[in-house]
């Protein structure tokens, strides 16, 4: 990322204040060359399924996908803002929940019940931001896991039955449609699902490293490390926060509506405090600091539950792998691996590391 | 409203403000938001079924504060005491791995089962309260509550240790210039509010039943409460907690709907009026 300073001395007193935009961020040049990156990415992951050929294993790979828009989602907001959200189930049960209620209940098309979950949840991020963005560090939490506790506590009340099925859950009838050519059999079915929900992960992981690169993603962390200065140079920084945490909250949308087709059924244990501490988990042991942490980080989390769920004691391995990276790994396997890898760098060419 | 729900709402709320009284504290002294608090509250529950089952209940009340103030110890020995260069958010999130931890330890000692908890036959019967027969055991919650606040206030008003607690939670680095030894009160302050979780689960298990929900179920509301009563205020906790037993209580008479989402339409309106909350100062 490229800051240059503005030319605020002039030598003559007089002259106007150059009005040239202070300029931030990434260069066009730099996005192009991330789109490469992305689409390279997107295209070699599809020759997943043939490499793995064997369905258990795809079946978890499919849902670490779909747990790294959540963490994915947490990542962007804890690097970005410094905030930790406890309430990204929200919009991520959320959206598949109106995925299986829009298109059981309503007896609309998939399209049209993706499109509608996707927006309405982003709107309802949108409404929750305005409420919560102006807190900081544990009043964040706290707000973010009272609405999604909120949220957790509406879909199971009994009158809420008759939409939410309350703990019965609610199951999503597509028929015989299809969404971009699949049909229910094709949806349920990891090795086909893996295509759709690799290249809309790897698209919008790219979107958010361009946000994050971007001259949004500068002012962001400029707010994170000092909001009163940044409201002293004149920088709005309401706006900015709001707008990453609706962007956040589209990102677990979507991957929400992806959970509704490919799982076709919802119950409450996905709006519940745990299933936020799935997300939150598993970006932490991939490593906030870093983009591609809670990417990581939510195919190792899944891959390590499909291993010790066998035993019963999965939340005891959780919590013992969390306590364990979160002392001796503070910036995640992710940011661990790329400090390491710096370090080896510059003593290998003689360079001091570039913080 | 007659009185029974009145005192219902009483003695959850002393529960509720003897577990948020040990949060608030931990939380003014280290910063750190205990996620492990509710799981100290269960580990106290379960352990006073046992003494219970062996010894006797009043046993229990002894033991199961004094055992879990020697895992607040190693609490703060352990973590929060060399972590305390480390973000707060990092650390609370670390509690929040030690209580998936201590659960599932307690899932594998006691079994997945609801476990009941027969409160000593001196207190099984009902009293008479203005006209109402109420059960005795609750009214003995609501008793010790209210000389556990009455009794921790007064220590952190009158003794040295108190003092030293009150000036290291406004200000850590000032008080240790100032001579205190701040790693020593706050060894103090996690013991203490270990205990008083303790306390609470050993009081709690004759009320509702031991079973292995009861720590997250209970965590949130004391969250809620320890942020609605104002960040590292003793006195807000308390005041908030015993609020929130009685709202939640009797909403759940007036507005059976809607009392399941009464905390946090709470703590919103609350943050959304005073982002301190009610007594705190500092964000």
């Amino acid at each position: 990322m490229t800051v240059e300073a503005p030319l605020l001395l002039s030598d003559d007193p007089l002259a106007p204040t150059p009005s040239r935009r202070l300029k931030l961020g990434i260069s066009p040049r730099g996005v192009a060359i991330g789109a490469v990156v992305a689409v390279v990415a997107a295209v070699a992951g599809l020759a997943v399924p043939s490499i793995v050929n064997d369905l258990y294993w795809m079946g978890i790979l499919v849902n670490g996908l779909l747990l790294a828009f959540m963490s994915l989602s947490v990542g962007f907001m804890a690097k970005h803002l410094g905030l930790i959200s406890l309430g990204q189930t929200a919009f991520f049960g959320g959206s598949a929940y109106l995925v299986c209620i829009a298109t059981s209940s309503w007896e609309w098309s998939p399209y049209q019940a993706v499109a509608f979950a996707i927006l309405g949840t982003t709107a309802m991020a949108l409404a929750m931001g305005v409420l919560v963005v102006r807190a900081t560090g544990i009043g964040f939490m706290m707000l973010t896991l009272a609405m999604g506790q909120a949220i957790y506590q509406v879909v199971i009340q009994e009158w809420a039955r008759d939409t939410t099925g309350s703990f019965d859950g609610v199951a999503a009838n597509i028929g015989d449609q299809t969404f971009l050519g699949m049909g229910v059999s094709d949806l349920l079915d990891p090795t086909v699902f893996w295509n759709l929900g690799w290249i809309v992960l790897v698209a919008v992981t790219y979107l958010l490293w361009v946000a994050g690169r971007s001259r949004f993603g500068v002012i962001l962390e400029g707010t994170r490390e000092n909001t009163e200065r940044m409201r002293f140079s004149g920088y709005n920084t309401f706006l900015p926060r709001l707008a990453a945490f609706v962007f956040s909250g589209f990102v677990a949308a979507v991957g929400g509506a992806l959970y509704g087709l490919n799982s076709g059924y919802v119950s409450p244990e996905l709006l519940n405090f745990l299933k936020a501490g799935d997300g939150i988990i598993a970006a932490i042991v991939g490593g906030l600091g870093v983009l591609l942490g809670p990417f990581v980080g939510a195919f190792l989390y899944v891959y390590a539950q499909a291993e010790f769920n066998n035993s019963g004691n999965l939340y005891l391995y959780t919590g013992i792998a969390s306590v364990l990276v979160l002392v001796f790994l503070p910036g995640g396997i992710v940011g661990t691996i790329s400090t390491l890898s710096r370090r080896l760098w510059s003593s290998r060419t003689g360079r001091k590391p570039q913080a | 409203m007659n009185i029974a729900q009145l005192l219902n709402g009483l003695a959850l709320g002393s529960l509720l403000m003897i577990l948020s009284s040990g949060l608030a504290m931990i939380y003014g002294l280290r910063g750190v938001m205990n996620f492990a608090h509710g799981a100290l509250y269960m580990s106290g529950a379960y352990l006073a079924y046992t003494v219970t089952n062996h010894v006797s209940f009043w046993a229990a009340l002894i033991v199961c504060p004094l055992a879990l103030a020697v895992i607040g110890a190693v609490l703060e020995l352990v973590f929060f005491r060399h972590l305390q260069t480390r973000s707060h958010i990092e650390v609370g999130l670390i509690t929040f791995g030690l209580a998936l931890i201590i659960e599932r330890i307690i899932g594998i000692i006691w079994g997945p089962h609801t476990l009941p908890v027969p409160a000593p036959d001196v207190l099984n019967g009902t009293s008479n309260v203005f006209g109402t027969a109420y059960p005795t055991y609750r009214l003995f919650i609501l008793a010790i509550a209210v000389v556990m606040a009455a009794a921790l206030v007064f220590w952190l008003r009158v003794s040295d240790t108190g003092l030293h607690i009150r000036a290291a939670s406004q200000d850590g680095e000032t008080s240790a210039i100032l001579g205190i030894n701040v790693d020593r009160v706050s060894l103090t302050v996690v013991c203490l509010g270990a205990a008083l979780a303790g306390l609470a689960g050993t009081l709690a298990a004759p009320y509702f039943s031991v079973q292995p929900g009861m720590g997250m179920a209970i965590l949130i509301n004391v969250l809620i409460v320890v942020v609605v009563g104002g960040v590292g205020s003793l006195g807000g906790a308390m005041a908030a907690g015993m609020a929130l037993g009685i709202v939640q209580t009797v909403g759940a008479v007036w507005l059976p709907n809607l009392a399941a989402l009464l905390p946090y339409i709470a703590l919103v309106a609350v943050l959304a009026w005073r982002p301190t909350g009610f007594a705190g100062k500092r964000v």
